[in-house]
């Protein structure tokens, strides 16, 4: 199985090896961004897919689960 | 001519140099024979001297054919017999040899290193007939004549055999692993991409590589946090400056804030003042890693370049052998005849006549020493040439850290000034020189700014003018540069001072990096993460250094060249038999970006009309002549094309023109000087150039 956001092969989860790091990294810096800004995991997906720092692998699965709430919440509704 | 004196050299410039230090009666004679230069000397007796062109003799497969592997049974063979380009060398074998038939006496006068004494030795065996034990070795570290005639009169009674076991082990080891790895990775990629792509790696350049891919990964996956900094505009006195708040950094946004509003606008006092006077010692002479280093700094010579200006200097007697890591500078090389011969520029006059002035001349020096030479330093020697600016350059940064270290320490005074602002601390800090000591002469390399605080003092009162408060975010990791990837191949312990610079390289040149600051390309992080994957000791920095220490033990006598090379090839086994086993899998994974690296080495920039489209060399169906045209044409959408030379190969230099800024090329032509070009036929250089051309009316 391919990774949802590259050509890679999925290791163990639902990413790739170097797209299952940035998910970790992005899950993993919620709390200080949340103790810091007081925003929500959406505002916190949006601030990391626009900022200049964030690396290109963690931009795309900000994007990729910013796609995916939008998806989720529509079919909620 | 009979019973001379044969002396071998690593280099044809050596082996002149040696010749004329040697001679003298009369002129030194030049002869050739197939196209081989060699020297004839006298003194008291002839001597011949006969340069090697580096390496004569090589390691191969004792089997012959690329298509197999593992590949465990080697010797040592004549160059030109196993390498397409290496025609040369069977015309310099054969004039040693002839040579060596009616010499008396013979002398190893090779580079006194690991791969000097390598050399020395499989010329001495192989093409003077065994001649290895019956050799004398001359040692020196500058090609000065005073040297020279030092090191043939009291030569070395036999060559350095441990230094020779530890070379040949060096080399066995890296061919194996080279050898092995690379043809399980190209055999995988061709057998099952389609195509042939040569890919390399081995011993060293797999953990090099992983040191670059690791900090890649590092950096696509970083995500930033968000902190706070807060600084304070406070007058006192006359003047107003701008002090730091104790905590660089603040966590949370209400932190700040809140610290901003108890600081804003009301009174504060300077608390304290702390001046503290301290030395900044000279540095230590060069060794060839901090040499590369500071030369990438200053110029942005990569270590490779740096390297091969460093041995021209040497070859021509100017500084002295640069493959050393010593940081140290023994009595006996005299520093003040080299300090009085530096006096003779001007440039250097005036800090090299103050070092003399004082009673005691002594360098200071570093931890670091080589058994088999001193750090680098000038011979003080002037130039027999017009020296290009880049042998200028590195002459002058050499001997400048020459005269530093025997320079006094520089004398600074730094000020931290703490204000107290309604509890909370702010901090100014003042840095001055007092004394320039070895800085003066370090100078323009030595940069030192002074950052002046008036006078204040403790209980002064101030006013606070403003707090500002600024946001902002970590960073993610620096990507590597030449200067810093060799640093941390030396504190990692992998490669040698002679290799690490051709290791770079070579990661360039196999596409598995790019640009200055280096990037990991996908084939880079392809070729890892198989290596990784099946044999993943191969590309343990801690194994590499482990092994590199095995060699120097080698060299120590402590360890037996033939355990190690066992080690290496139980290693070895293990991991082929492991690619083999998944040779599809890896063919398949390296396909993709074997493919977009052959795709971006035809790819020379963006399109100019545009602008989205990239351009790349394509050939006519027609014609089947070369062309640059735009991948938009595929799209339909510009049909931007222009000609190119259809005879070399072209490259991209991933640089713009400076005059119109379209993307530049290069043109290669076998035997011919590179030829770089704007391909903008509008181009104003080329506008100007034509109107030159034209006769006048």
């Amino acid at each position: 199985m391919k990774c949802p956001l590259c050509d890679r092969i999925v290791d163990k989860k639902d990413y790739c090896t170097l797209h299952s790091q940035a998910y970790r990294n992005l899950v993993k810096k919620f709390e200080s961004w949340r103790k810091a800004r007081k925003i929500s995991w959406q505002e916190y997906l949006n601030e990391i897919a626009e900022n200049q720092f964030t690396g290109e692998w963690a931009k795309e699965m900000a994007e990729h689960l910013m796609r995916l709430g939008e998806k989720e919440s529509v079919a909620e509704s | 001519m009979k019973n001379y004196t044969l002396i071998i050299t690593e280099k044809p410039d050596a082996a002149q140099r040696i010749a004329l230090a040697l001679n003298t009666q009369g002129k030194i004679e030049r002869r050739e024979e197939g196209g081989v230069p060699y020297y004839i000397a006298t003194r008291d007796r002839d001597i011949v001297v006969a340069p090697s062109l580096g390496h004569l003799y090589t390691i191969a497969e004792e089997r012959r054919g690329r298509d197999y592997y593992p590949v465990f049974n080697f010797r040592w063979v004549p160059r030109h017999s196993t390498e397409r380009n290496a025609k040369r060398i069977r015309d310099w074998i054969a004039t040693i040899s002839k040579l060596a038939k009616n010499a008396e006496t013979y002398i190893d006068a090779c580079d006194y290193d690991i791969e000097g004494s390598v050399i020395g030795y499989c010329i001495l065996k192989y093409a003077c007939g065994n001649k290895e034990r019956k050799s004398k070795r001359m040692k020196y570290s500058t090609l000065t004549k005073e040297e020279l005639e030092k090191s043939y009169v009291e030569p070395l009674p036999h060559l350095n055999f441990a230094l020779i076991e530890a070379g040949k082990a060096r080399h066995e080891v890296d061919w194996l692993y080279g050898v092995n790895l690379s043809r399980a990775l190209t055999i995988s990629a061709k057998n099952w991409s389609g195509g042939y792509t040569t890919l390399t790696t081995g011993r060293v350049q797999g953990p090099s590589l992983k040191f670059i891919v690791n900090r890649e990964k590092a950096i696509r996956s970083f995500v930033p946090t968000p902190f706070w900094e807060i600084r304070a505009k406070i007058k006192i006195g006359r003047y107003t400056f701008e002090a730091e708040y104790e905590k660089a950094r603040i966590e949370t946004e209400a932190e700040a804030h809140a610290i901003q509003r108890s600081c804003q606008g009301v009174d504060a006092k300077v608390e304290k003042i702390e001046v503290k006077r301290y030395q900044v010692d000279p540095p230590v002479p060069y060794d060839l890693g901090s040499l590369q280093r500071e030369a990438y700094i200053f110029f942005r010579y990569a270590p490779r370049r740096t390297l091969n200006i460093a041995q021209r200097l040497y070859l021509e007697a100017l500084i002295s052998y640069p493959r050393t890591s010593s940081q140290r500078l023994p009595h006996e090389i005299d520093y003040r005849s080299i300090l009085k011969n530096l006096s003779r520029n001007h440039k250097y006059r005036e800090f090299t006549q103050s070092i003399l002035s004082s009673p005691v001349v002594r360098p200071r020096e570093g931890r670091e020493s080589d058994p088999a030479h001193p750090a680098i330093y000038p011979t003080g020697k002037m130039a027999e040439r017009d020296l290009d600016f880049m042998e200028a350059r590195i002459l002058d940064l050499v001997t400048r850290r020459f005269i530093s270290t025997f320079g006094e320490p520089a004398v600074k005074e730094s000020m931290k000034i703490s204000i107290n602002v309604n509890g909370h601390n702010f901090y100014m800090h003042g840095k001055r020189n007092l004394e320039d000591g070895w800085q003066r002469f370090y100078e323009p390399y030595a940069k030192s700014q002074e950052v002046i605080i008036p006078e204040i003092s403790e209980k002064q009162s101030a006013i606070v003018r403003k707090i500002i408060v600024e946001g902002k975010f970590t960073r993610p990791p620096a990507r590597y540069n030449p200067g810093s990837l060799l640093r941390k191949m030396e504190q990692a312990g992998i490669g040698t001072k002679a290799t690490r610079a051709n290791i770079i390289q070579a990661l360039y040149d196999r596409k598995y990096i790019q640009d200055e600051r280096m990037i990991a390309a996908d084939l880079g992080f392809q070729v890892l993460e198989t290596l990784e994957k099946h044999c993943p000791r191969v590309v343990s920095v801690e194994f590499t250094s482990e092994l590199e220490e095995k060699m120097n033990m080698i060299q120590a006598r402590k360890e037996r060249k033939e355990t190690v090379l066992l080690d290496a090839v139980e290693t070895l086994k293990s991991a082929t038999e492991k690619l083999k086993e998944k040779d599809k899998t890896i063919g398949e994974r390296l396909s993709s970006p074997i493919l977009k690296a052959k795709l971006e080495r035809r790819i020379v920039g963006s399109c100019p009309t545009c602008s989205s489209g990239k351009l790349i060399i394509l050939h006519s169906k027609k014609t089947r002549k070369r062309f640059l045209g735009c991948t938009n044409y595929f799209k339909a959408k510009c049909t931007t094309s222009f000609p190119l030379p259809q005879k070399g190969s072209v490259r991209s230099l991933n640089r713009s023109c400076r005059i119109c800024g379209w993307p530049k090329i290069q043109i290669r032509v076998k035997r011919r000087r590179f030829w770089t070009l704007c391909f903008n036929p509008d181009c104003p250089s080329k506008v100007r150039r034509r109107r030159l051309e034209m006769p006048s009316m």
